[in-house]
């Protein structure tokens, strides 16, 4: 509780030492303002009041769970968000499922016979994903897959001028889906493969595995029940903390595919000064991390009995 | 025989006017939804409580105004079916159009018309304030008359009452609440040929037809929806696959525009901006040295080549601005290129004579003096444009750092602070220059806080004077003898650099017909739009 108070007051501190307020990027959208319009904006957003006034009613506000009001959208800071937190769920959900799912796979594979053609190429496909950038990665994505062999569509959620429903709906946005989620799959998938791999190869010299081995078991057996879950902790864990800079860094892979998510609100918000929202954003960032990290340690204790919580 | 004559012919005219009606309809196919990309996202639909061009884009889909224009910058008829204007200029009768309907079935009546100017655009309108500043009142001897009561002749305010500049909102709707905060700033209820549907944020808006809509047969498209796509290189390539079929302002990046017009079913014009005329400028802060020297100022102007900046910036779009006023004025008369001209070919050694002249002598390096060089914060080009300008500014001797921030602290900067030396900015001469030209030069519109106001400082009594006399004339042609005198002031007092009129192009899809009708362009409500496929 006192760390969440203490992330709420810096956040909004923080944001309030940028120069310039919502007030005016809205008269400078609207290309003029008279003086009176701006004073009414301020007094309407209050951004009049004194700043100390400001954070004392912005945190009684927060202690009802009440995010605010975004006076740039004219819509509560809530409503707001939870529009999109569904695409950003299905993305980061999606993501995290297949680099982990992946990156594990290919790890495995490539640890299985490591300094083989297999291991090399692997190793280099991981390298190369991993250093490209994401907007680079996901714009050659659009020009092979959607225009050039016209598989997928270039961007956006679902067909807008079809206004599909029902089944067809859920085809249409997985079509959508798959663009963007390789994108960013690719690249948290490239640093799994090789803490995987290097996971692996540390296991396969422990003696439990000599054990096994004298037992009689094969290699396969070997691998896939007793390594695989020793090797699979770390990348749980790295994968944990990276829910967070998962809703950061999608920020690129949303503008490039116009994917409706938080990333893209969060940095729009910013170059409009459209603080409520901004730090209802935030808060709710903080929330799904803590979740998260709670399900990973869950996840532990399944994978290996001995930890517990 | 004489009156069976006349009968004849008025029914071989009325004939011939059947058959072209028929004509016309025919040509014209219903049906279809057109896809428009518009960047960026808009924040509401409040087109009256906002000129945001994004929100103009869409809301003018759905809100008409009293009026529309015709590419000479005449008023058409648009919810107001006739108008006239007293001698005097202080009365304007507006005739409205009969049975005009609100999406929700309420008739628009004149009370609409006096509750949206008096109530909303006057009080909350971010220009509505300045536009009807001579508006004292407005009667409604009947539903269908609304007379305008200026003190004081206003010939602008016949250039502001588009959709997009001076939408007319349902009273019932409105009435009693809190303008600013109304609902329907995110789900607006007009008279235009679009329904708004739904907005999925972050996604699209849709709009439907109206099929009660006041232009019988109109409009011709099933649908309009808006997609909103941040990045802008997959704008491109949804232009190129199809997916959408109009981009327009700068959606389409300057670089972008000559790839995609080389493509077979694509089209691109520059038409359709000219209610806009935005000009690419630097300005200077005539307050501080160096910049408070007329030669220093002039000098820079002389210094920048208007051809290379176009050619190498945006890509051939544009065309050299000779002065505060666009050429696109030219039609009215209100344009001249009669002034100081600064476009020479050896502009770098004018300059160079005259900072001589002002006593700034090269010293060390052939330096002459050293400035911040602020850049207007909307994208690559401005980058690309102050680089130019360090380039040019360093063949006259003259060290300029750049420096780039984001639009909140470049506004405070240059509209709060005065905190800059010089710094290029784009300014849109709007629809008639004392809405969208004065505010750059008077002394009254030395604003601190308000943004795209007079932030040079710049000030001249006579120059004051022939504004403020150019707002209440009535004579055109006085007004353009006006603006004439007021044209060569200024630029001989070169408050700013005017470089180029910016052109903007819309891209759109060959099968799509009647796009840009007016010079309203993409603010239009595209009621005459269709595909031909």
């Amino acid at each position: 509780m006192p760390v969440v108070f203490a992330i709420l007051v810096l956040n909004f501190l923080l944001l309030h030492l940028a120069p310039g307020d919502a007030a005016q990027v809205l008269a400078g959208e609207a290309g003029s303002a008279t003086p009176e319009y701006m004073a009414q904006l301020r007094q309407r957003f209050g951004l009049d009041r004194p700043l100390a006034l400001q954070l004392v009613l912005y945190l009684k506000n927060m202690l009802a769970l009440d995010l605010g009001f975004s006076f740039r959208h004219n819509l509560p800071v809530l409503a707001l968000i939870l529009g999109r937190l569904g695409p950003t769920l299905l993305l980061m959900g999606t993501t995290l499922v297949v680099s982990v799912v992946a990156g594990v796979a290919l790890g495995l594979l490539a640890a299985a016979r490591a300094g083989s053609w297999r291991d090399t190429l692997i190793s280099i496909l991981a390298l190369v994903s991993y250093a490209t950038p994401l907007f680079w990665v996901g714009l050659m994505l659009i020009v092979v897959f959607s225009l050039k062999l016209d598989w997928l569509p270039t961007s956006g959620m679902e067909t807008v001028a079809a206004f599909y429903e029902g089944w067809p709906r859920v085809v249409d946005i997985a079509r959508h889906l798959v663009l963007p989620a390789l994108t960013l799959s690719l690249f948290y998938m490239a640093l799994y493969v090789r803490l995987m791999r290097a996971a692996v190869l540390e296991q396969a010299g422990m003696d439990y595995v000599t054990t096994a081995r004298a037992k009689g078991l094969s290699e396969t057996r070997i691998t896939l029940s007793h390594v695989l879950r020793n090797a699979v902790l770390p990348v749980v864990t790295l994968a944990g903390v990276q829910v967070g800079s998962l809703l950061g860094g999608s920020v690129v892979v949303e503008s490039v595919f116009a994917w409706p998510g938080l990333g893209l609100l969060a940095f729009q918000s910013l170059f409009a000064r459209d603080f409520n929202l901004l730090l209802g954003i935030f808060f709710l960032s903080a929330c799904l991390v803590v979740v998260v990290n709670l399900m990973v340690d869950v996840l532990y204790t399944l994978l290996d009995p001995r930890i517990h919580a | 025989m004489r009156f069976r004559s006349l009968t004849l012919g008025l029914t071989v005219l009325l004939a011939v006017g059947l058959v072209l009606a028929a004509g016309e309809a025919a040509a014209q196919k219903r049906g279809g939804t057109l896809v428009m990309l518009v960047q960026p996202e808009p924040p509401t639909l409040a087109s009256y409580i906002s000129t945001s061009g994004p929100i103009g884009q869409v809301s003018s889909k759905v809100y008409e105004g009293l009026l529309e224009y015709d590419f000479n910058l005449k008023p058409t008829p648009g919810l107001a079916q006739s108008w006239k204007v007293s001698p005097d200029g202080k009365t304007i009768t507006f005739t409205l159009q009969k049975g005009v309907t609100f999406h929700d079935g309420h008739p628009f009546t004149s009370a609409d018309v006096k509750f949206s100017v008096l109530e909303v655009l006057k009080k909350a309108h971010p220009r509505g304030a300045a536009t009807f500043r001579e508006l004292t009142d407005i009667d409604t001897p009947d539903a269908q008359t609304a007379v305008f009561k200026l003190a004081a002749p206003a010939p602008y305010l016949m250039m502001a009452l588009s959709g997009y500049e001076s939408p007319m909102l349902p009273r019932h709707l409105f009435e009693g609440t809190d303008i600013k905060a109304s609902k329907y700033a995110n789900a607006p209820v007009g008279t235009g040929p679009f329904k708004f549907v739904e907005w999925q944020r972050g996604q699209f808006m849709r709009f439907d037809r109206n099929p009660d809509y006041w232009r019988k047969g109109r409009p011709y498209l099933d649908r309009i929806v808006a997609r909103f796509v941040a990045d802008s290189a997959t704008r491109t390539a949804a232009i190129e696959k199809g997916e959408a079929q109009v981009g327009g302002f700068a959606a389409i990046p300057w670089s972008d525009v000559k790839t995609l017009a080389r493509l077979p079913q694509i089209e691109t014009t520059t038409r359709g901006y000219e209610m806009s005329s935005p000009i690419v400028q630097l300005d200077f802060n005539t307050r501080k040295a160096p910049f408070d020297n007329l030669k220093v100022r002039q000098a820079v102007s002389y210094a920048v080549s208007r051809q290379a900046v176009i050619e190498n910036v945006w890509f051939g779009w544009g065309k050299p601005a000779t002065g505060p006023i666009s050429s696109n004025f030219a039609p009215v008369g209100f344009y001249t290129s009669q002034v100081r001209n600064y476009n020479v070919p050896n502009g770098v050694e004018a300059a160079n004579k005259l900072l001589d002249e002002a006593g700034f002598k090269r010293g060390a390096g052939g330096l002459r003096f050293e400035i911040v060089h602020d850049q207007t914060p909307y994208g690559e080009e401005w980058q690309r444009y102050g680089e130019y300008v360090q380039q040019v500014l360093a063949e006259v001797g003259i060290k300029a750092t750049l420096r780039y921030e984001d639009v909140p602290t470049w506004l405070k900067r240059l509209y709060t602070d005065y905190d800059f030396q010089l710094s290029s900015n784009w300014i849109q001469g709007l629809a008639d220059p004392v809405i969208g030209v004065h505010r750059l030069y008077h002394s009254r519109q030395i604003r601190p806080g308000t943004v795209f106001v007079n932030e040079t400082g710049w000030s001249s009594p006579r120059t004051d004077e022939l504004m403020d006399q150019a707002t209440i004339e009535l004579d055109p042609r006085k007004r353009a003898a006006l603006y004439q005198e007021f044209q060569k002031l200024v630029v001989e007092g070169a408050p700013l650099v005017w470089v180029h009129e910016l052109q903007f192009v819309t891209v759109y899809s060959k099968q799509l017909k009647d796009l840009i009708v007016s010079p309203l362009g993409l603010y239009a409500s595209f009621d005459r739009a269709y595909f031909d496929k």
